[in-house]
């Protein structure tokens, strides 16, 4: 019995120790897939993929916005060389105000839906998060990746910008410098139009309409 | 007196023979490409306008023609004063002699600067110029590396000639800076174009010093980050410096001759604190190891500065 009893402890001395050094090590667990009822129906009406569904729904809402962007650049300023640097800021502001006002009442979410913004979680969590084997060139790249990121957190922090809102509509700071995108990240992320860029603010990834330097939407937590 | 008038002679001839070793030393041929490098530039603060004004004084002996900036053209704002603040007073004399300048785009600049036209960058994030037969420049976004740059950048490669081939851009893809380091995730895309395209030379900024990497794969890298802002003691010692300078604010000079790309890294005081000479070796079938059109060793001296050690 105090054999028994003995092993007991033992076995329950070992599963402690050995839980928080599993849970340093362990990377998260990556995104379960969370498609709505709606796609997943139409994705058995139509025969379709859900995730190839999603990512249409994705490039039928940015091109949504590039109607508004195109409608408010017919208005504003035109885009163009000049020697005065007044006429480039005054052109981005214009063009800023006439998208936001084209889209006062757009929210969080508009773009970036639910959905969307899960497919965007699955996407980056491999080029950024996922274990690679030991010794393989994945591995190093991502560990690149993850010091490109934090260096550009600390750089942002440490130049003394202004702190990015997150919000739709936001001005990008002009005084903050702009985290560099790493290519790897860019090329498993779906294509924007040239008026469109990705950047990542913290674990965060941003969609900034570079003409008006607004934020047009977001993915919070993009990175686990 | 005599022993006087000897000793004041000779500390005389020790003066005059120091600035002639600190003198430029380019061929400085007519009919050559001549230019200046600048990196991390805009400030507006006094150590941008003693660079300004050292670089308007080199020209004065070593007439370029134009300037390459490698980002960080504009910190902070992008209001009219900023940008008059931060370039166009600085560099007035060079600007009123018709001197142009050819920008890169760094994390601190806001891409609408493309449309400056003193920046001469037609519009774009990134582009290309021919200053003159023979010589071809490739200025990249390097904040932004997606497809479409690099499927420009590979059409653009393969449409040169056996030019040289130099690339500016703000990240560096080598560095033994403390801060940044070396780029490799940039590194990963850009070095297997280049070295198929057979690039010779690779100028970039970001870091706030100057650093003369050892040729990589028959590519010669040179960061110049320091031309107002420096980050004292941050080069740490490491096998890719060639030369590195990191006590004082820096610009370089460089002249093309020939095969010989010439190059010179000047402070704000006008000291030459790097000199020496990238040759280009005449145009072969590129091999996984080996360029189109591959450098051979840089020449001038490969002395290290008093540099941190590795942590």
């Amino acid at each position: 019995m105090n054999v028994i009893r003995l092993l007991v402890v033992a076995g329950v001395a070992c599963a402690l120790s050995s839980a928080p050094a599993a849970a340093q090590t362990a990377a998260p667990k990556p995104p379960a897939p969370k498609i709505s009822t709606a796609t997943k129906e139409k994705a058995a009406e139509q025969n379709a993929n859900p995730d190839a569904l999603v990512l249409a729904d994705f490039q039928k809402r940015i091109d949504a916005y590039m109607a508004i962007h195109k409608d408010a650049a017919k208005d504003a300023p035109p885009r163009k060389e000049t020697n005065n640097p007044a006429e480039i800021k005054a052109a981005q502001d214009a063009l800023g105000a006439k998208i936001r006002a084209a889209r006062a009442t757009a929210k969080a979410g508009d773009i970036m839906t639910p959905e969307i913004q899960n497919k965007f979680r699955r996407v980056m969590y491999p080029v950024v998060t996922s274990p690679a084997p030991q010794g393989t060139a994945g591995l190093e790249v991502k560990k690149d990746i993850k010091e490109e990121l934090k260096e550009n957190s600390e750089e942002r922090k440490e130049e003394g910008g202004k702190p990015v809102v997150l919000k739709v509509n936001a001005t990008y700071p002009n005084d903050t410098p702009l985290p560099t995108t790493p290519p790897q990240v860019l090329m498993n992320l779906p294509k924007l139009p040239e008026q469109l860029e990705y950047r990542i603010i913290d674990k965060n990834l941003i969609i900034r309409d570079v003409e008006a330097n607004i934020i047009v939407d977001f993915v919070p937590n993009a990175i686990q | 007196m005599r022993r006087s008038l000897l000793f004041v002679l000779m500390l005389l001839v020790l003066a005059v023979s120091a600035l002639v070793a600190q003198d430029l030393t380019l061929p400085m041929k007519s009919g050559s490409v001549k230019f200046a490098v600048i990196g991390d530039t805009g400030t507006g603060d006094k150590h941008q306008l003693a660079v300004a004004k050292q670089l308007a004084a080199t020209r004065a002996k070593f007439p370029f023609e134009f300037v390459i900036m490698v980002g960080d053209n504009i910190y902070g704002g992008n209001s009219a004063r900023d940008y008059d603040r931060k370039f166009a007073i600085p560099y007035k004399p060079l600007l009123d002699a018709n001197i142009k300048f050819y920008a890169a785009l760094g994390n601190h600049d806001d891409p609408s600067e493309r449309y400056y036209k003193p920046f001469n960058m037609s519009g774009e994030r990134y582009y290309t110029f021919k200053p003159a037969d023979g010589v071809r420049f490739f200025a990249l976004d390097s904040n932004y590396m997606d497809e479409m740059q690099l499927k420009w950048l590979d059409e653009q490669l393969a449409t040169s000639g056996s030019e040289w081939k130099i690339a500016f851009f703000h990240h560096p893809p080598y560095s033994s800076g403390e801060t940044h380091g070396s780029n490799e995730t940039l590194r990963t895309q850009l070095e297997p174009r280049f070295v198929k395209a057979g690039v010779n030379v690779v100028l970039t900024g970001h870091e706030h010093f100057y650093e003369r990497i050892k040729p990589q794969k028959g590519i010669a890298y040179f960061i110049t980050g320091s031309s107002a802002k420096l980050r004292e003691g941050n080069i740490t010692q490491t096998e890719l410096t060639a030369k590195g300078f990191d006590s004082g604010y820096t610009f370089m000079v460089v002249e093309i001759v020939g095969n010989d790309l010439y190059y010179q890294a000047i402070t704000d005081t006008g000291k030459i604190v790097d000199s020496g000479r990238v040759q280009r070796v005449g145009k072969v079938e590129p091999t996984p190891n080996r360029t189109a059109q591959p450098v051979v060793a840089t020449g001038g001296s490969d002395k290290k500065t008093p540099s941190k050690p590795v942590k």
